[in-house]
């Protein structure tokens, strides 16, 4: 599991079948310095996160195929929007 | 998932019976930078995935890595790694 922050939404029409009715958002995958990873990536959400907010993703798709199905690619998932972050940067550093 | 840009097709043959009547595309990744400016530019590192959406040379797809990949072929098993869960209509970034 990864902190992600989002940046957007997508609009597909054309899609796996499973994945219908999904919102999917556009985010970036958070570095413990607060950095943000060099690509996007697309997760689904059923929470209702925000732009700008900061969520929890886990990559594995077992959440995704008992609400989709067995047959859904789905695999990184909103778990969590993150209310509360408590770090020292140079601790998440791992030199505190 | 990531984004990727289709930049072409691949035909195998022979191929293991599990391909057979597959598409393969290939991809290249999408950076945000390249996707904030829009230029049509990927900038990632390619790779091959499974389209079995039709996607057209140029489009953004978003694909899928790792075991769930292979899970619309489900109960088969399949050697897939990489699949195109959907083609991209429009991107909405918060500027």
């Amino acid at each position: 599991m990864f902190l992600a922050r989002i940046e957007g939404t997508v609009v597909s029409s054309t899609k796996h079948p499973t994945l219908d009715g999904c919102r999917f958002l556009i985010a970036q995958r958070l570095e413990a310095d607060g950095t943000a990873g060099l690509e996007p990536i697309v997760i689904i959400d059923w929470l209702g996160a925000g732009n700008g907010s900061t969520v929890l993703v886990s990559t594995d798709g077992d959440i995704a195929r008992a609400r989709l199905g067995n047959t859904t690619p789905a695999r990184m998932v909103v778990v969590g929007i993150v209310d509360d972050l408590q770090t020292r940067k140079s601790a998440m550093r791992g030199n505190a | 998932m990531r984004l990727g840009i289709v930049r072409g097709h691949v035909v195998l043959n022979p191929a293991v019976t599990a391909f057979r009547g597959k598409t393969l595309v290939v991809l290249e990744p999408v950076t945000m930078e390249n996707l904030r400016a829009g230029n049509g530019l990927g900038g990632g590192k390619s790779l091959i995935a499974i389209d079995a959406l039709g996607a057209a040379r140029g489009q953004i797809v978003a694909f899928t890595e790792g075991r769930e990949a292979a899970n619309p072929y489900w109960p088969n098993a399949v050697p897939v790694d990489a699949y195109c869960s959907l083609i991209v209509d429009s991107i909405n970034i918060q500027p």
